[in-house]
């Protein structure tokens, strides 16, 4: 009997060995369209290897990943870029090329003439507020104004979902915040967005607070899936107590619960 | 910046005009013998060739993403002096319809590229680790080439330095005829490149997740790239560091956008190279310098001017 086609990301039993050693294990989850989805887990955790596993840049040791049931290393390049978008971690960008040019290199999966590119990559822009940049070299960019412009690039590629893996690490506290309103209205757009954090204090900010409940938080752990849990679950804070070894305490602020390191021993 | 490349198109073409009317005056009845059956093919390979180095340089260096990255890189000019210098060792005075040499060369360069290429397409490999693997396999193959000019000849050792000075005389139309298809396609296909080289900017991964096919843009920009390149040494010999400054040039005066670069190279380079070979048949009267001479003692100290003034800025 046919398995039924679930629509979106689906890994299943997704496995990942280099040489010996295990980075992910038997992870079976699915991300549907237009969810907004955290990943957390501790460092080395396999977060970014599960990213480049999705994205077809990693053969998997075993079982597969699909985009609406289609194995991603089997799809043409331009229909899987439709599919995912991706922030890394780190992008290094050596040559002193504008950005307005860097973000119109994005398009590659459209067949379009370049005015329109240029307009598509002006709207990008626009859509992450950084429109002032276009015609500055992207070498000469603030941290801040780098992932902005990155960020301005997944818009520009228009993908229907988005992986960000640690968008706001290194941006400063009120940078992280607009980071992470921006990363939501992305969602509210009808994108999934998927986002890896190591801040569990940002993830409430992935939501306006009256879609908390719609936030999955996914904890990985050694390679493997722990928890799936939605971010206002109760059980929220064992979770991440567990996952991290550490003990937590939740205070609300405005309606949003914040995790706090705790003195208490952990029970 | 559009004057600016508006400037350098006219400048570059200028070049390409005048450069047949440049040397010994144009006088009496061998003129017309001069300007149309030497000076004209010869600066029509001239342009050819450097247009191919420089484009393929420029290809290079965007694949790379690494300013270090010559057309020599991945062993293309050291297969092609080998080949050619086989020839020329064991079988001296050869003939065979094309010089024995230009066929001898052009294989060698694409044996050589193409074991590099194969190691770029299985996609396993890091794009540094092909660049390691290009290095490599020169030196091994410049090992050899040294080997074989060590059990050589007086004759055929002079020969074979000649040779490896880079020259654009006596080939004629008929180089020129030979040569325009392969080095057009090969900048054709190159240039058909330029998107996935632009979303590759910041790196292969990326350029992935974008959609571009990486392992297939490294096997096309390589392959491509060599065969012009393999073509152009085979007629030509090693004509030295084209391929690497005049990117360079273009990026450090018109900027980086691929778009620009690469078809900017090819045009600097053509004019780049018919100016120094100009120049090469007049610095010393009534005595033909390789051009290979002109172009790197001309382009270095051009380079570490533009770079002077770049960082001042």
């Amino acid at each position: 009997m046919a398995e039924a086609v679930k629509p979106g990301l689906a890994m299943l039993g997704l496995g990942f060995r280099v040489a010996d050693r295990s980075i992910l294990s038997d992870i079976t989850l699915s991300i549907a369209r237009g969810e907004c989805v955290a990943v957390v887990g501790p460092n080395g955790a396999g977060k970014t290897t599960l990213f480049k596993a999705a994205l077809g840049l990693l053969r998997p040791s075993s079982g597969s990943v699909t985009w609406d049931g289609a194995d991603v290393r089997r799809m043409g390049g331009r229909e899987r870029a439709a599919a995912l978008a991706w922030l890394p971690q780190r992008t290094v960008v050596q040559e002193t090329v504008p950005v307005l040019e860097f973000v119109r290199a994005s398009r590659f999966r459209f067949s379009e003439g370049r005015a329109a590119a240029v307009d598509a990559a002006m709207a990008a822009l626009c859509a992450v507020s950084a429109e002032s940049l276009a015609q500055q070299p992207i070498t000469t960019l603030s941290g801040g104004e780098f992932q902005r412009v990155m960020m301005a690039t997944l818009v520009a590629q228009d993908a229907q979902t988005f992986l960000l893996d640690e968008p706001a690490n290194h941006l400063d506290p009120r940078r992280q915040l607009d980071f992470y309103s921006m990363i939501s209205r992305q969602w509210q757009q009808g994108r999934s967005v998927v986002c890896i954090s190591h801040d569990i204090n940002l993830l409430t900010h992935l939501s306006p607070l009256e879609r908390a409940s719609d936030v999955r938080v996914i904890g990985l752990d050694a390679g493997s899936l722990s928890f799936s849990l939605c971010l206002t679950d109760p059980s929220m804070k064992d979770a991440l107590e567990s996952l991290f070894s550490m003990a937590l305490r939740v205070v609300e602020v405005s309606g949003r619960p914040y995790f706090l390191p705790s003195d208490e021993a952990r029970t | 910046m559009s004057v600016k490349l508006l400037v350098v198109c006219l400048a570059s073409l200028l070049v390409l005009v005048a450069a047949p009317f440049v040397g010994a005056s144009l006088q009496g009845d061998d003129s017309r013998f001069i300007l149309l059956q030497l000076r004209l093919p010869r600066t029509l390979l001239g342009a050819l060739v450097g247009a191919t180095l420089g484009l393929t340089g420029a290809a290079y260096q965007a694949l790379f993403d690494n300013p270090l990255a010559t057309p020599s890189t991945v062993g293309t000019t050291a297969g092609a002096t080998l080949g050619a210098l086989a020839v020329l060792v064991l079988l001296p005075g050869s003939q065979m319809g094309l010089p024995a040499v230009t066929i001898a060369a052009f294989a060698g360069a694409l044996v050589v590229t193409f074991a590099i290429a194969a190691i770029a397409a299985s996609g396993r490999a890091s794009i540094n680790d092909v660049l390691l693997a290009g290095i490599a396999i020169t030196l091994a193959t410049g090992a050899v080439t040294t080997g074989l000019q060590f059990q050589a000849d007086m004759a055929a050792t002079f020969e074979a330095v000649r040779w490896s000075l880079g020259h654009l005389t006596q080939v004629g139309y008929r180089g020129v005829i030979m040569l325009a298809p392969v080095a057009g396609v090969c900048a054709l296909i190159l240039l058909l490149q330029v998107r996935a080289l632009e979303s590759m900017l910041g790196g292969e991964e990326r350029a992935h997740a974008q959609g571009v096919d990486v392992r297939h843009t490294r096997t096309i920009c390589l392959a491509f790239g060599a065969i012009g390149v393999g073509a152009c040494v085979a007629w030509c010999g090693p004509i030295a560091f084209v391929g690497l400054i005049v990117p360079h040039l273009v990026r450090l005066s018109l900027g980086s956008t691929r778009r620009v670069l690469l078809p900017m190279s090819a045009l600097v380079g053509s004019s780049f190279l018919v100016f120094c070979d100009a120049l090469a048949r007049c610095v010393v009267p009534g005595q033909d310098l390789p051009v290979g001479v002109v172009t790197a003692s001309l382009g270095a100290p051009l380079l570490v001017f533009l770079i002077a003034r770049r960082s001042r800025a």
